[in-house]
């Protein structure tokens, strides 16, 4: 899966340990994960960093600035964009998730 | 025409009044922002189920562990208008598209609210100038019915409450208007996990009637 790019290959897991952990948390139901996120375990099954270096957005925006969601159904174009925006820009001119683009 | 999301909803302050509300997908800012301004200060409530959650870890492994199970995910910010004009993230929601229906004498598909978030209202009033802070219960679950009801599931959703939010957010869920599945009752089969007891859900009819009961907030 491409999106797996976007991860740093060297900090704090390696993509091969990104992997591992979605393996195994795809053996967990959603109600175990949710069970495991609540008591803040989470961190020790799932190694990724958010990156540190990422630019805080802005506490509030302009209506017309915001990009309201479809109610509709997504189609694969727009679910793979929405997955794409999920993870951190490795440089903020590299890559800039098209959803968060134009706010 | 598939049913709108909600655009307002009632002030928990005072009900007469109503709050704009818009819904954006979430990127990974959104999860930042987060973790970053109200993650720190839900961290210390002890009673949130929610208070050790990371959006920025949780974001892309919804996506990643239900993209493993074939499934997809629907994360969505939900904001709200503040007292300057503009808006601000007020909640936070992550849905499970096309996930088993919980009640097993009908099997069907529903959609699955996996983890969902409201901003803490004494925190939105003193750190983010909302005088007026959202009811975000209902705003978050009919979010959830509609993207259901517009995918030709009828509205079916489904939901565990975390254990962390102990009776509590049973209540919550109670009072919101959805079903508790009987501690007895059997799982679907792909529902890896005993039945505890905390799991939730909306029927056809129930989640009609919630949907419609917000119509005049679209």
């Amino acid at each position: 899966m491409s999106e797996f790019m976007q991860l740093d290959a060297k900090a704090p897991a390696t993509l091969g340990a990104v992997v591992e952990a979605v393996t195994r948390l795809s053996t967990l139901g959603e109600a175990k994960i949710l069970e495991l996120v609540s008591a803040g375990k989470i961190a020790e099954l799932f190694p990724f960093s958010a990156g540190g270096q990422q630019p805080i957005p802005t506490d509030t925006l302009a209506e017309e600035e915001l990009v309201e969601a479809s109610p509709s159904p997504l189609n694969r174009k727009e679910r793979e964009a929405l997955i794409q925006s999920s993870l951190p820009a490795t440089s903020p001119k590299k890559y800039r998730p098209r959803t968060a683009s134009k706010r | 025409m598939p049913r709108p999301f909600i655009r307002s909803a009632p002030s928990k302050v005072d009900k007469r009044r109503r709050v704009d509300i818009r819904m954006t997908h979430m990127a990974a800012g959104d999860a930042l922002w987060w973790d970053t301004r109200l993650g720190s200060k839900h961290a210390s409530m002890a009673a949130r189920a929610d208070r050790y959650w990371s959006w920025s870890v949780l974001l892309p492994l919804c996506h990643l562990v239900q993209r493993a199970k074939r499934r997809h995910c629907r994360p969505l910010v939900i904001w709200a208008r503040t007292d300057s004009g503009r808006f601000l993230r007020v909640g936070m929601l992550i849905v499970i598209e096309a996930y088993p229906y919980l009640e097993i004498e009908h099997p069907a598909e529903s959609h699955f609210v996996w983890f969902m978030s409201g901003a803490d209202a004494g925190v939105l009033t003193t750190e983010f100038g909302m005088s007026n802070p959202p009811a975000l219960g209902r705003v978050l679950l009919d979010s959830a019915i509609v993207l259901s009801q517009n995918a030709g599931l009828a509205g079916r959703i489904g939901l565990h409450a975390a254990a962390a939010g102990g009776e509590g957010l049973l209540a919550v869920y109670n009072r919101l208007g959805l079903i508790r599945l009987p501690g007895t009752a059997a799982l679907p089969a792909s529902v890896r996990r005993p039945n505890d007891g905390r799991f939730f859900y909306a029927d056809e009819p129930v989640a009609e009637a919630l949907a419609a009961a917000l119509d005049v907030s679209r």
